[in-house]
């Protein structure tokens, strides 16, 4: 029983700085969701998070995440994955500081 | 209190200089993130959400006025200004950079703390009564033995690789503030027949999946058999423990599954040969950490300037009455400062709060500070003729907030907004739940309630045992929250039950403020606490609160 | 044969039992074999005693080892005596001395090496040491053939004087063995090596003592060395030193990991004929070859401890398995039986990492043994940089004392 493939991201944390990067279509790493590739082919992602996870001296624990396309690029699905793209409620600290 | 000898000294600096080479070899790429992780968890550094957080162990809860302060310098200078101190007598830095974090740990050493075995499937941070040394109940000061505890599950070879994580917490007072029975060895001071102190010990306790309630395994067990009797349990647990299932490793499924009996002979086989290991250096220097752990000099006191103050001023003294504990010395009381202002972040304090706390600690507590795993900050020892001056210095950083044990002194761990574990948010459940008793103006009529919130179910807000709890969980992609009734926490510690169907995030600060007021109209009168009420009457009135639309709500 | 017959017949029949031996496999079946009878080792820790010790200390390191301490010695030798016996774990290092009575009566200026070498040498020396030596059966020396002399003929095993058996496992090394000895298990020299002695007894008779060996002195200096491969001693697989022409084909990579390859037959008796590369045995001096020549006795990591096999308290190694390094009941298991009172040889095996080394040798393990392609991935400095497990052992200091020692 496999279930449908649903659009994904590939998605990390930076090494250095610990913070949310994506996956790019060329290959390189953003720090705006906006930016990263959108897989709608199960085999593509997988191979860009074979991609991703041969990186480790850019990024770490990268996994594909659900999202859907928006105007300006991918935005997530989940609010854990929100989250991730904005920072924490309770300050305004994160990446929504700096946008 | 104890200080840190050349011993203790060198093996910090020595653990600080081997995590600053790792992290240098991390960076260079000559070590894998798979190789990193487990030394960078041994030190306390995880990855979360949005950022590396650091965990920094406070031993039994207890703080100099040097460390606070320090704390606070490396919130300033090396994070975005705060930290958060949990319910493990921990603190957290959320903001650090990969980088920084060996000089972190460097100036952490310079006043004698670290973040060893802050993580992992180890011993973790020993915690203890936060009233240590200074409560009025008090049998002994429960420190030197934690201290010696500590030193003893520091880098112990055998429970470095554990089945699952172990805490151990330590009470002075047969009264538990420290929650010991939800904990793997719950350790209960208290007196046998001939008058001595010794301890209860407990085991099998936990929250988490699987919520139960630690067992007694020895009833009475002399202080100095202490370490070689904990070295039998985690021994006997070490090889007996689950790894099949990380989910049944904790020691509660191994004394659950082989029944207490089982375990506690296997035990006390083992402490046969764990006694004979120990020769008596443990005991020498139990007595030097004593002696370390000396109460200072209290000095005289005249409690007429502070009875005048409260009967002066309303502020002072509804603070006075909420945030108070009784000490061992007439002339002294134990001061509890709120992290917990309607509004603010359970736990959080600014590294200008820190400041001023270790300022105060100076100036009217001896220089000593506790954390509490209820998330506050404890002024040990306040001569009542400086209460209402610290007090005023209190207010003026938004720290005099009155609302010690009651509603909006919530626990609440930090959720989704920076665990990467957490499966829905806690903090701005808590925020929003103390801001609306905060306009309803009852909190002080309701009295004792203890509301503890956890964003996911390894409860770390040990929801379980609140008397309100609350789960956050995930439900098909939407923040949803199960409320647990008839919790605590104390020595008469339950479990809660689950209340019924869970509330998405919009509807749980209505159904919580529904279960309070539903609460007010059932209790016999003020001084029948919620608890008690909810032990007398049963879920069904509180349940009838929750799901007003609902007839059988199961 | 019972220990009460005739020394010579013993040692004959030793001779015979052991021909094909290597120095390791000598020493290691001299330690066990009831023909024996008890046995110390004497050492001078001079230049080249090391070589002996190492080998001790990973057989047996509650062996005696007797040092004499001549009152004459350089500082040097006091020290690296000191270091080397904390270094490689010897628990039962005894330092021979002549009484107090006797040097004040026959030496009591200190002077008379001046005046009589070879009565300061009876008196500091040979009295004391013959007089430890009487509770033995055996003694260990550091002899061997190149040495020249009646050494040429020097067997294993020796008569002296219808007294004791004298044990030669060096018998045949050469110089340049036991140079490479000391280098490939990067033991450490005495300090005045590089200052250009050549070998080193008393200060004042350094030289004279130098060229003329006394072998009742208790002066091992002449070792030699070799490594152990594999050699076969009646279809079996014996670990240990070939003999002449025996020697597997060894490899050395780049990091000094030794890398046998061998024909080598199974331990279950099925041959296996391709090459295997042989695990690595982890001590405090880093990587080396295998040691033991017997079968351990195996205990796997979920062992019961009020279960143990028959006859552990006489094993000569029990092996604990790591299936995971994060399965931690090794460590348990290890530090039980040292509770328990074992004294053989206790290795860990399997998935330890290097950062697990100190909690190993602090919960009782002698020494770690991992898969060639572990040690690759870790290699020995990594390792190495772990060795220095005793310090800052918060146990320890609680408990008084060093739970294995």
């Amino acid at each position: 029983m496999s279930r449908r493939f649903t659009p994904k991201v590939v998605t990390a944390n930076a090494l250095l700085e610990g913070d949310a990067v994506w996956l790019r279509a060329d290959g390189g790493w953003s720090r705006d969701m906006h930016d990263a590739q959108l897989f709608e082919e199960e085999e593509l992602a997988n191979e860009a998070l074979r991609h991703a996870l041969a990186q480790p001296d850019l990024v770490v624990g990268a996994y594909l995440a659900d999202a859907k396309a928006g105007p300006e690029g991918p935005v997530p699905t989940h609010f854990r994955e929100d989250f991730r793209t904005r920072g924490p409620s309770n300050y305004h600290l994160g990446k929504q500081a700096e946008a | 209190m104890y200080r840190y000898d050349d011993f203790d000294d060198a093996f910090v600096r020595t653990r600080v200089a081997q995590f600053r080479g790792q992290v240098e070899r991390r960076i260079d790429g000559s070590l894998t993130e798979d190789e990193f992780k487990p030394l960078r968890l041994m030190n306390g550094l995880y990855l979360q959400l949005h950022a590396y957080m650091l965990r920094v162990a406070i031993p039994y809860g207890t703080l100099r006025a040097e460390q606070m302060r320090q704390l606070g310098m490396i919130a300033e200078r090396w994070d975005e200004g705060y930290g958060h101190f949990t319910t493990r007598q921990n603190i957290q830095f959320n903001w650090p950079k990969l980088k920084d974090v060996p000089d972190i740990l460097e100036a952490l050493a310079d006043v004698e703390m670290h973040a060893i075995q802050t993580s992992g499937n180890t011993i973790r941070n020993v915690t203890a009564d936060h009233f240590a040394g200074a409560a009025a109940d008090e049998i002994e000061d429960p420190r030197p033995a934690a201290e010696l505890l500590r030193q003893w599950s520091t880098d112990h070879p055998e429970f470095q690789f554990l089945p699952r994580k172990f805490k151990i917490a330590i009470t002075g007072s047969p009264n538990d503030r420290a929650v010991v029975k939800a904990h793997d060895i719950g350790l209960r001071m208290i007196r046998n027949e001939a008058g001595e102190p010794g301890f209860e010990v407990l085991v099998g306790g936990g929250l988490g999946r699987t919520p139960m309630i630690g067992k007694v395994i020895r009833d009475f067990l002399p202080k100095e058999d202490l370490l070689p009797y904990c070295e039998a349990i985690v021994a006997t647990y070490n090889l007996l423990g689950r790894r099949d299932n990380k989910y049944k490793a904790r020691i509660k499924i191994t004394v659950h599954e082989n029944g207490i009996d089982t375990f506690r002979d296997l035990v006390e086989q083992k402490f046969i040969e764990t006694r004979a290991a120990f020769g008596g250096a443990d005991q020498e220097l139990l007595r030097e950490i004593e002696a370390a752990f000396a109460p200072p000099a209290f000095r005289a006191v005249d409690t007429a300037p502070f009875e005048a103050a409260r009967e002066a001023d309303p502020v002072f003294r509804a603070w006075a009455d909420t945030n108070l504990a009784e000490h061992k010395d007439a002339g002294h009381a134990i001061v509890t400062i709120s992290l917990k202002k309607p509004g603010a972040t359970p736990g959080d304090a600014t590294a200008e709060q820190m400041r001023v706390m270790a300022d105060l600690a100076d100036k009217y507590s001896y220089g000593e500070l506790r954390v509490s795993h209820e998330q506050n900050i404890i002024l040990p020892h306040v001569a009542k003729d400086d209460l209402p001056a610290l007090h005023d210095a209190l207010k003026s950083v938004e720290l005099a907030t009155a609302n010690l044990g009651l509603v909006s002194d919530i626990i609440a761990c930090p959720g989704m907004d920076y665990c990467a574990l957490a499966t829905a948010r806690s903090i701005p459940i808590a925020q929003e739940i103390a801001e609306r008793f905060e306009e309803l103006k009852l909190e002080h009529e309701i009295g004792e309630l203890k509301l503890k919130i956890s964003g996911c179910i390894n409860a770390c807000g040990h929801h379980h045992v609140g008397h309100i709890g609350i789960l956050g969980l995930d439900r098909a992609g939407v923040e949803n929250y199960q409320i647990t009734l008839g919790g605590d926490a104390t020595e008469t510690a339950a479990i809660g039950e689950r209340a019924g169907p869970g509330f998405p995030a919009e509807e749980i600060v209505g159904a919580i403020e529904r279960l309070v007021l539903g609460y007010l109209d059932v209790r016999e009168g003020p001084e029948e606490t919620f608890l008690q009420a909810y032990r007398r009457l049963g879920p069904d009135p509180f349940k009838a609160a929750l799901y007003p639309d609902t007839k059988d709500a199961a | 044969m019972p220990l009460d017959a005739p020394i010579g017949e013993r040692v004959a029949a030793l001779n015979g039992r052991y021909r094909h031996h290597g120095a390791t496999a000598v020493l290691g079946h001299a330690l066990k074999d009831p023909d024996v009878g008890r046995v110390a080792l004497v050492s001078s820790f001079g230049a080249e005693s090391v070589v002996l010790l190492h080998m001790v200390a990973t057989l047996q390191r509650d062996l005696p080892v007797l040092f004499i301490d001549t009152e004459m010695l350089f500082p040097e030798t006091l020290e690296y005596q000191r270091e080397l016996s904390e270094r490689l774990h010897l628990t039962n290092v005894q330092v021979i001395k002549a009484t107090e009575a006797e040097i004040e009566k026959r030496d009591p200026f200190g002077l008379l090496h001046k005046a009589n070498p070879d009565a300061c040498c009876d008196l500091r020396k040979t009295v004391p040491l013959e007089t430890a030596l009487s509770q033995y059966g055996a003694w260990i020396t550091g002899r061997k053939r190149y040495q020249g002399g009646k050494r040429v003929t020097l067997d294993f095993f020796e008569e002296e004087d219808a007294k004791r058996i004298k044990i030669n496992p060096l018998a045949h090394w050469t110089p340049k063995d036991v140079q490479e000895y000391i280098a490939e298990n990067r033991l450490p020299r005495h300090p005045l090596v590089a200052q250009g002695y050549p070998s080193i007894g008393c200060a004042p008779c350094t030289s004279r003592v130098a060229d003329g060996e006394d072998p009742r002195a208790g002066r091992w200096r002449g070792r030699d060395k070799d490594e152990c491969g594999i050699h076969f001693i009646g279809g079996k697989p014996v670990r240990g030193i070939p003999a002449p022409g025996e020697e597997p084909h060894e490899e050395m990579s780049d990091e000094g990991v030794e890398v046998l390859t061998t024909e080598y037959e199974a331990e279950g008796g099925e041959h296996a004929a391709e090459e295997t590369s042989m695990n690595v045995i982890v001590t405090d001096t880093g990587f080396g070859p295998e040691t033991y020549n017997d079968e351990p006795m195996d205990l796997g990591s979920d062992t019961n401890p009020a279960e143990l096999p028959e006859g552990w308290e006489q094993a000569g190694m029990i092996r604990i398995a790591f299936p995971s390094f994060n399965d931690g009941r090794g460590f348990t298991l290890a530090s039980g039986l040292r509770a328990k009172g074992y004294k053989g040889r206790l290795r860990a095996a399997g998935h330890v990492i290097a950062d697990q080394y100190a909690m190993a040798r602090r919960s009782g393990f002698d020494e770690v043994e991992i898969s060639p392609e572990l040690a690759e991935r870790q290699p020995e400095a990594q390792w190495l940089a772990r060795a220095d497990w005793q310090a800052h052992n918060y146990q320890a200091r609680l408990r008084g004392r060093r739970p294995a020692a």
